[in-house]
């Protein structure tokens, strides 16, 4: 990830959430962060249990990079424990998901499906989502509401990963958003986890299917705010590009090269 | 006692002339604009004797200690929800509810250290909790400096030494800020001289002997928070009574569009290198919508009695609220639970045919945006306007200071409100303040 500023920049403080972390689906070995510029800087996991690397630089720069590498082992079959009162949180509505109009009409327009449990309703909607819903790059930001994209019916990851959470919030399941990486994208990628008898499961609205084994999860939260990979302050620097590189690559077991 | 009231009324041009001369302002934005304006003092104080106020001191600890362990149980294990004595919606759809605060300890413990309770004494004496603010509660420099300049003024109105002195504020805030301190300097931020309560951000600096600062003032470096001085030294910053708001603190863990705010000063909290006075996220528990669940909560935490009541308060969530409250909905007052500040709050009775059924409307979509409660008749308290005395309504904002125990004020900040007709006291609103005297015997 890199940020080139059009004027110089200086009193730069970032937190970065771009460091997965190991769960029961994926093991992280091997890893290594380098950021430059820096100043200072210092780690933590925050509320949802999500890295993030914190810091400050202080000098004047007009580029500012981090590289991030290492291996993850995945596994299809491993589960993601979590306790349903400790769920709950992800119950509700934030001002990214909240559901208007739109999203509340096509929610009506679903069929009653009442005998169906709750990842099943998920995926259900989501196929439904699918139908009624374009990916087209570029069309939305990052502080586009699921609302708004889904009043275009366009949208990037992002977009599709938010409706979602905000239709399975409408059904009262708890979802969250989830920041990764799968292999053969230039960028990262977004999806949703439903929490389904105590566990979390991924699907992946922008492919309508569940996640499989390729996907490596960065981050994860109520919505992409809690999610964003960098946020941060800074004097001087004027407009600001970010640029994100994702490489994934397999790697053969038994042999420690570094994607 | 009589005496001692008309010698007060005396004074009341030079004593409110002094205020104004010392700067005690409230600030309030009106269309946009910046207004600094005199906060009426009048002189006539609201007494409450020793025995009362032992019950009051009694039911204000109790309350706040059980607030402290709400706020501490819903940002770690959730017992009160799971046991099912509060809807996990009331919690996590509130506003004040903030999941980065979830897995923080703070330093010592405590939550809501500077809690700030408003209280009104109905018609038949007993007292009622209305609110409790432990976001920000602002007030207490107002009856202290009041106190300070009728004691220069009209001594022999104190000569029998029967009135706790309530001067000693600063020296409890002092404890408070040392005991949760991690090391260091105890500073007081304020986001400067546009903010309502400017005055008593300085006046508090001033006599805690805390540092009086700004944002640019402070810097995070390896994860410990400094203070900056003229000259460029850094010096150490454990404990920050912060007169910001959560959401402006820290504009890389909160708002990012924040102009204000010490970057990362959140993060070292979470890691438990600072004290942040009071703990962010706590409007968790001071929600008009949790109001209601306070008395259960002092029940499971504390596994007592809640010593202060409520006022009777209807909640429109639960479906025989929401019958009870359509039915009587004119003699009810209705509070939106997000709004502050005097705001948001309607009166049933006083609503035309048209916007009580638009009104209705909206309480039917959007039950658990309302509470309703039952309009206290609040006992009245004379004011000495013109040259006469009149009553008025007026409320009590007690403080309670939490270290390493409750402590509470033994005064407080009586407001009252200018407008006969009117219950609404904020100061935000245009009312007036009085001095709280608590009796010695």
């Amino acid at each position: 990830m890199s940020l080139d500023f059009e004027r110089p920049a200086w009193e730069h403080s970032f937190k970065l959430r771009c460091f997965p972390s190991s769960d029961g689906r994926q093991k992280i070995s091997g890893e290594h962060i380098k950021i430059s510029p820096v100043h200072f800087s210092s780690s933590e996991r925050d509320s949802f249990g999500n890295m993030c690397i914190y810091g400050t630089a202080k000098q004047v720069h007009t580029h500012f990079s981090v590289d991030v590498g290492g291996i993850a082992e995945t596994d299809i079959h491993g589960v993601i424990p979590a306790e349903s009162h400790k769920a709950a949180i992800f119950k509700y509505e934030t001002p990214l998901t909240k559901a208007g109009v739109n999203i509340r009409e096509f929610h009506r327009s679903l069929e009653p499906r009442g005998w169906m449990g709750e990842f099943e309703r998920a995926v259900y909607v989501m196929g439904m989502l699918c139908d009624d819903f374009s990916y087209v790059s570029g069309s939305t930001g990052i502080a586009t509401t699921a609302e708004e994209a889904f009043t275009m019916r366009r949208g990037v990851c992002q977009d599709y990963a938010q409706i979602l959470l905000a239709l399975c919030r409408l059904e009262r399941i708890p979802c969250r958003y989830v920041a990764g990486m799968i292999p053969g994208e230039g960028a990262t990628h977004a999806w949703t986890e439903i929490f389904d008898g105590g566990t979390w499961r991924g699907v992946d609205p922008t492919h309508n299917r569940a996640c499989d084994d390729t996907y490596i999860k960065i981050s994860a939260g109520r919505d992409a705010g809690d999610c964003a990979i960098n946020q941060g302050v800074f004097y001087g620097g004027g407009r600001q590009t970010q640029t994100v590189r994702v490489v994934v690559s397999e790697v053969q077991p038994g042999k420690n090269s570094r994607p | 006692m009589k005496v001692t009231e008309e010698e007060l009324c005396r004074h009341s041009d030079s004593v409110n002339e002094q205020l104004a001369r010392y700067g005690v302002k409230f600030g309030i934005y009106r269309n946009g604009e910046f207004h600094e304006q005199l906060f009426p003092f009048d002189v006539i104080p609201r007494v409450i004797g020793s025995g009362e106020f032992v019950y009051l001191e009694r039911g204000l600890k109790q309350r706040v200690a059980a607030l402290n362990a709400f706020l501490r149980d819903i940002y770690s294990d959730r017992k009160i929800i799971a046991n099912g004595v509060i809807p996990e919606e009331f919690v996590f759809s509130g506003s004040g509810y903030l999941a980065q605060c979830d897995g923080v300890s703070p330093p010592g413990g405590v939550y809501s250290h500077i809690s700030g309770i408003d209280l009104v004494q109905g018609k038949n004496g007993s007292w009622y909790v209305l609110e409790d603010n432990l976001r920000i509660p602002s007030g207490a420099s107002y009856p202290m400096v009041a106190r300070e300049l009728c004691m220069r003024s009209i001594p022999s109105a104190f000569s029998d030494n029967l009135t706790e002195d309530n001067r000693n504020y600063p020296e409890l805030l002092r404890k408070m800020m040392d005991y949760v301190n991690t090391g260091g300097h105890s500073v007081i931020l304020t986001p400067g001289r546009f903010n309502a309560a400017y005055f008593e951000h300085s006046y508090f600096a001033e006599r805690t002997g805390a540092r009086l600062v700004t944002c640019e003032d402070l810097t995070v470096e390896n994860d410990r928070l400094y203070f900056i001085d003229y000259s460029g030294k850094k010096e150490q910053v454990g404990a920050v009574y912060r007169r910001i708001s959560d959401e402006y603190i820290d504009p890389v863990s909160f708002n990012r569009e924040s102009l204000i705010g010490v970057p990362h000063i959140f993060d070292i909290y979470r890691k438990g290198n600072v004290a942040l006075i009071n703990a962010p996220g706590n409007g968790a528990a001071d929600d008009k919508g949790i109001y209601y669940f306070v008395p259960r909560m002092v029940k499971y935490y504390l596994g007592e009695e809640a010593i202060l009541q409520n006022a009777p308060t209807y909640l429109p969530y639960y479906e025989e609220d929401m019958k009870y409250v359509l039915a009587k909905f004119d003699s009810l007052v209705i509070k939106d639970v997000a709004e502050a500040g005097g705001y948001g709050v309607v009166f049933g009775s006083k609503l035309s045919a048209k916007e009580k059924a638009d009104f209705m409307a909206m309480l039917k979509a959007e039950p658990r945006r309302f509470i309703a409660q039952e309009v206290i008749d609040f006992r009245d308290i004379d004011i000495y306007e013109g040259g006469i005395r009149v009553p008025r309504k007026a409320d009590l904002r007690a403080f309670v200071l939490t270290g390493d125990e409750p402590v509470v004020w033994k005064s407080g900040l009586t407001r009252f409100s200018r407008n006969p007709d009117s219950f609404i006291v904020n100061s935000s609103q245009g009312g007036g303040f009085k001095d709280t005297w608590v009796m010695k015997d």
